[in-house]
């Protein structure tokens, strides 16, 4: 009897999946179906959380271009206080909803391999913005600024703002660089020796201190206190007699922090770079303070992966570039690079047009 | 309504199912507002992959809180463990078998480490646990220099892989189908057991329609969720770190309610001094539930760096919160003594589809975030006021028939000790 029952129930769930598996699997991945992308579609924007500006406005350019060229926008932030498997769970979300199209901003670049492949499996095209994911085969396209080419500007820019107050040289300069954990750090500071090296080399240019490999130049975190004690420091052993002509600082919060140490030492202001178009640097750098900062324009950056997606839409092969800096450890990324803008206090009004906080920051300066 | 009573077990109401009906509620709420995307196969194998972590926390979770404790460093751990098997197999080129018993020894020392300031220096856990958040969050920025370390791809599976496909295509996971068929027999083959040792014992035995009802709603929600796991997309089927929850979860079911140390967590937590008076050792159970925490801890870290490919530096942030809130919607007390394993996860379930379908609806995770805030308040709420009302514990009671009967009533009025101070080591007999 018991057994019967048993050998009933087994057969019964049997026949029942066996009955509702004819049409089970493979409805909801169909990857061999080629990825054409049509207007309507949904694409997803995966973001990491608000920490900056940029961020913020990123979200909003993300909408206008999305629903302009014809597609539905899904775009989600990462909560702060757990940004990654926040972002995890948004982009798989994506997936399930049918993206065709997911843009991802990181949260942690290197922590996203299992649901880009998911994308990948689902047929969406994923798109790599601001920020690589590693260590994936599974990223088709990078949409960024040209992270070198800030480090060229920022030195080109160190080198006439020196010439400018002092017409030969050699000048005395220092050298900053970002975090040793950001990928970009390096990126920007390999940039910013491939013009300064050479006027190093036939002494143009002299690093008093002594220190300017990578490894003795990085700013811990990005922090500004360990940037503002470490110019500190140099200042006190190295500066004592003798005049700072420029430091080359890798963005805006360290600029300022040098500052405040050259300051505090009684020296002149040096030619100090920047880059992020902070809001509290233009001031500083309509009044002469800081020398220039870089400005990423967030809306361009955002319509930049957009018009990829319709590019593919149209059945058009995107214009891409294969740069060794944007090799993901897997494979090197096709990219689509965007240039930044130099901004010093010539330019900045002209530089800022659209962006109406930046705008009117330089206008009042 | 007899006959239901005879259904959930005696004592209890079809009320104090709340969270299964909350679940439930959950499920049909979102298959609607998502037009059923939440129970696709590959949401639910999502939701497994995504919040399995959290749940296996959850599980250490509830002995501590049923101890009468908490554990504060869990994320911390987890985040600790998982940058030193990210290292050992990236930097050292240790195999993968061997990293993982690393990460489970190095799980092991955090816990004695914790365990020992707990039981024998009497320090109260929430600040030794605190203490552990800071020093093994800076342990694991210190290692990882604050960077994201990648796994190699063979070590991954454990957080983001599934049971290989084999034999013939039938249009399922066939190592899915056989792994709920086979979980189907033992639920029909332990109920069976169970009655016949009653009959044995001449135990009172309830109708043998109850027990066939009783156990075919098990069977369905066995089936339904094989058929789930096994109807995804090729290449997925029952995710393994949802096998390895299955597993821990039946064993520290086990544990909890058959094992002569489970008793005594319970004793320990609902009152400390009766406990050691009556020969129960605080100093063991309390080193011993924040050890198997720790090393819960280092299980959850290194899933989630096989999901994510590589162990971050923000790893873990939160996590703690994560399971406490699942074990305290899935029942416990806050003085201890009151939860259970199955109850915790289904609170982490609770928890995880709240989160999962919302966001399939596409609202703003800052938004999400106050819902579930919300939610922890509100179930807690009502297990509170079912309780002022004199009815036993609405949440507490759920799925008690797979609980022993002696728990709650005799813990639940017992005077809580007020600080670890109380327990007294030794009690002297004249």
């Amino acid at each position: 009897m018991r057994k019967k029952l048993i050998a009933g129930i087994g057969l019964a769930l049997v026949a029942g999946l066996a009955l509702s598996g004819c049409s089970a699997r493979g409805t909801s991945g169909s990857g061999d179906s080629g990825s054409t992308i049509e207007k309507g579609d949904l694409i997803g924007v995966a973001l990491p959380a608000k920490t900056s500006q940029n961020w913020v406005l990123a979200g909003a350019a993300f909408k206008k271009s999305i629903e302009d060229a014809g597609f539905k926008a899904d775009i989600q932030y990462a909560n702060a206080g757990n940004p990654v498997p926040d972002q995890q769970g948004q982009i798989q979300s994506m997936v399930t909803k049918g993206a065709k199209a997911i843009i991802i901003g990181a949260a942690d670049g290197s922590q996203l391999g299992t649901q880009v492949s998911a994308a990948k499996k689902s047929g969406a095209t994923v798109i790599a913005w601001d920020r690589n994911i590693l260590n994936t085969k599974n990223v088709d396209y990078y949409v960024a600024f040209n992270n070198f080419k800030v480090g060229q500007l920022q030195a080109q820019a160190l080198l006439d703002g020196m010439k400018a107050k002092k017409s030969s040289g050699p000048y005395n300069i220092e050298l900053f660089a970002g975090s040793p954990d950001d990928a970009n750090a390096t990126v920007f500071f390999n940039g910013a020796m491939d013009v300064l090296q050479p006027k190093i080399d036939d002494g143009t240019l002299k690093v008093v201190s002594g220190q300017t490999s990578f490894s003795k130049v990085t700013t811990q975190g990005w922090l500004a206190q360990n940037a503002q004690s470490r110019m500190t420091d140099i200042l006190t052993k190295s500066y004592t007699s003798t005049d700072l002509d420029g430091v080359l600082s890798p963005n805006d919060t360290l600029a300022r922090a040098i500052l405040t140490a050259t300051k505090a030492a009684g020296k002149d202001n040096p030619v100090v770079t920047g880059q992020d178009s902070e809001t509290a640097s233009i001031p500083l750098i309509m009044n002469g303070t800081q020398y220039s900062t870089i400005y990423k324009n967030t809306t361009e950056e955002a319509q930049a992966a957009i018009d990829l997606v319709s590019d593919l839409a149209d059945g058009k092969t995107p214009e891409t570039k294969k740069d060794k800096n944007n090799d993901n450890g897997a494979k090197v990324v096709p990219a689509v690079e965007l240039t930044p803008i130099l901004v010093t206090k010539e330019n900045a009004v002209e530089a800022y047009e659209g962006n109406d906080e930046l705008e009117a920051l330089a206008k009042q300066g | 309504m007899k006959n239901l009573k005879l259904l959930f077990g005696k004592g209890n109401s079809i009320g104090q199912y709340g969270m299964i009906i909350a679940l439930i509620a959950i499920l049909i709420i979102f298959s609607i507002a998502t037009n059923g995307l939440i129970l696709e196969p590959t949401n639910i194998i999502n939701v497994f992959l995504q919040y399995s972590y959290i749940l296996i926390l959850a599980l250490g979770m509830v002995m501590v809180i049923i101890a009468g404790h908490i554990d504060l460093s869990v994320g911390s751990v987890a985040a600790f463990t998982g940058i030193i098997v990210a290292q050992s197999m990236s930097v050292w080129h240790f195999p993968v078998w061997l990293a993982i018993v690393l990460g489970l020894a190095v799980g092991a020392a955090v816990g004695a480490w914790q365990g020992f300031w707990v039981a024998f220096v009497k320090v109260p856990a929430f600040i030794v646990t605190l203490a552990g958040q800071l020093i093994f969050r800076g342990a694991n920025q210190i290692i990882g220099n604050s960077t994201s370390v990648p796994v190699p791809e063979d070590y991954q599976p454990i957080g983001a892989g599934f049971l290989g496909d084999f034999g013939p295509d039938f249009g399922f996971s066939n190592g899915t189908l056989i792994l709920g068929l086979v979980t189907c027999l033992v639920l029909i083959f332990l109920e069976m057991r169970g009655r016949q040792r009653r009959k044995k014992m001449h135990a009172e035995l309830v109708p043998l329609w109850v027990s066939i009802v009783r156990t075919g709603v098990l069977v369905v929600v066995t089936l339904v969720a094989t058929y789930l796991f096994a109807a995804g997309p090729v290449g997925t089927s029952i995710p393994i770190v949802a096998i390895i929850l299955g597993v821990l979860t039946i064993i520290y079911g086990f544990v909890t309610k058959n094992t002569i140390f489970g008793r005594q967590v319970y004793a320990v937590g609902g009152n400390a001094n009766a406990a050691v008076l009556s020969g129960v050792s605080a100093r063991r159970v309390n080193f011993f539930v924040m050890m198997n925490m720790s090393v819960l801890a280092a299980i959850a870290g290194m899933v989630f760096v096989g999901y994510s490919g590589a162990s971050g530096p923000a790893d873990g942030t939160g996590w703690e919160l994560d399971a406490i809130a699942a074990v305290f919607v899935g029942g416990a007390a806050v003085a201890g003594g009151i939860g259970t394993i199955s109850g915790s996860i289904v609170g982490g379930l609770v928890m995880a589809l709240l989160s999962n379908g919302l966001s399939l609806v596409g609202l703003e995770s800052n938004r999400v975030q106050i819902i579930r805030g919300l939610v922890l308040l509100v179930a807690v709420a009502f297990d509170v006021y079912s309780k002022s009302q004199g009815r036993p514990s609405l949440i507490g009671g759920m799925l008690k028939q797979f609980q022993r009967k002696d728990t709650e009533q005799n813990t639940v009025a017992a005077q809580q000790p007020r600080s670890i101070e109380d327990q007294p080591e030794k009690v002297n007999t004249p």
